[in-house]
């Protein structure tokens, strides 16, 4: 299949070229984690204040993070003409578009893993029990998160002020994501029931269907030379 | 399509003007005080069609861009360019008359409740909108990406109502909904004056700015003619 070969190479192609240079997760794992420092020294935290600040802290963190690896992500392909390239090549845009998905996925996810246990060693959580859950989290609001940043970060790359343009218009669109995110964070670190909170993975489901299906029909005209 | 809107623009403008001007009486004068909030509900006759318009203006938005994806007309792309612009100061005016219904009835300038942080969300989204214009120099590629922006947004503002929704919610319910009406006919007259007023303000400034985004674009035309006559 044709297609499914685009994705691998695109996926393939990022993934060779950041191994090689190891730009892009290197200033992501950076950035958080003086994200995370900046967050320690403005809230002085008790134990309780922690557990209560923390899932939106780690989001907050995610989120910056995720704006840096996913403008790095076309901004890569101005250098040479690799934009006009993909324009121009006959490979179809929704493959290209899965293809920058899943290494935007995979290069946030490698952060967000990296992170998360340096969240616990500073603030003292207690996740041994819940880890599977916290993963499963990370990956659903990941997901929702870079299915709508890939396609703006291929809209932004080409006009004026991208680095201002892409949060702008991100943000707002992923606020669903954002809260979903945060609200089932907070229930799997409380150790709460799983009913209790089970409607926001729900949203995150929804929410990334919703927009990975609609990128992909969209990336077609961000892309057409 | 442009001459059409320059003939008949200035009956909606008028129109308009005769709507809310009734309506402004009724609402201001002959209608009763409410029981609970008292002179104070009248700025819902202001603060209603504010939030009806800029939600029917998203509306024209959404379709404009889809109807230019298919079609890829640039005055389709005007007017949804136009759409986004007017209905963005609905927007606000809805955002600020809410906001100053809601601190003598709730006690607060702000919550952080669905509809407000729905309306918020649409404004940011608006704003982002036509920043995203102003920063592409290409015209054929502005229209399209500002098209799957607005798309993007149209299908994201439900999702962004429901999570919200969840996370807290404070607002009244609805007065004028498919399940009924929970509203005396008294007040809902000015209302609904007020309403179709605004409509027709919303239609009419819609069609002078996408004749004035119309004319720009002429000018930017024309210009570049001029210079390639002069040069070439």
């Amino acid at each position: 299949m044709k297609f499914f070969r685009v994705i691998r190479w695109i996926a393939w192609k990022d993934l060779a070229s950041e191994i090689r240079s190891r730009e892009n997760i290197s200033s992501m794992f950076f950035f958080a984690f003086i994200v995370i420092m900046i967050f320690s020294f403005s809230f002085s935290m008790d134990l309780q204040a922690a557990k209560d600040l923390m899932p939106g802290i780690i989001w907050v963190a995610f989120g910056f993070t995720g704006i840096i690896g996913l403008g790095k992500s076309f901004w890569v392909e101005l250098q040479n003409d690799c934009l006009e390239n993909l324009q121009i090549s006959p490979a179809p845009k929704g493959a290209i578009y899965l293809g920058k998905l899943i290494s935007n996925l995979i290069f946030i996810l490698i952060v967000e893993l990296v992170l998360f246990p340096m969240f616990v060693i500073f603030f003292n959580l207690d996740v041994l029990d819940k880890v599977h859950l916290v993963l499963l989290i990370f990956l659903l609001g990941t997901l929702g998160f870079a299915a709508v940043g890939t396609l703006f970060s291929a809209m932004t790359v080409q006009v004026r002020a991208r680095e201002v343009m892409l949060p702008i218009l991100l943000l707002p669109m992923v606020v669903p994501v954002m809260i979903g995110a945060v609200e089932a964070t907070r229930g799997a670190l409380n150790g709460d029931p799983w009913v209790l909170y089970r409607h926001w993975l729900e949203l995150l489901i929804v929410f990334d269907i919703v927009f990975t299906v609609v990128s992909f029909w969209a990336f077609e005209w961000i892309l057409e030379s | 399509m442009i001459k059409q809107m320059r003939r008949y623009e200035s009956w909606f403008g008028a129109g308009a003007g005769i709507c809310i001007i009734i309506g402004l009486y009724m609402g201001l004068v002959t209608s009763p005080p409410d029981y609970y909030q008292g002179e104070v509900v009248r700025i819902m006759y202001v603060h209603v069609p504010f939030a009806n318009v800029s939600l029917l203006g998203y509306t024209v938005l959404f379709a404009g861009s889809l109807w230019y994806l298919w079609k890829g007309n640039p005055i389709v792309d005007n007017m949804s360019h136009a759409a986004a612009g007017v209905s963005a100061f609905f927007t606000a005016g809805a955002l600020a008359t809410g906001s100053i219904w809601a601190k003598p009835t709730w006690n607060v300038w702000w919550t952080w409740d669905a509809r407000l942080v729905s309306f918020t969300i649409l404004l940011l989204i608006l704003i982002g909108y036509l920043m995203l214009r102003t920063f592409i120099e290409d015209k054929d590629k502005e229209a399209r990406f500002a098209a799957i922006l607005a798309i993007m947004g149209f299908v994201d503002l439900p999702i962004v109502y429901f999570s919200v929704e969840w996370w807290r919610t404070l607002h009244q319910p609805l007065s004028v909904s498919p399940r009924g009406l929970s509203i005396s006919g008294e007040m809902l007259i000015p209302l609904i004056m007020m309403a179709v007023g605004f409509y027709l303000l919303f239609l009419y400034m819609a069609m002078v700015r996408t004749q004035m985004l119309y004319l720009e674009q002429l000018r930017e035309a024309k210009k570049g003619r001029l210079l390639s006559q002069a040069y070439l």
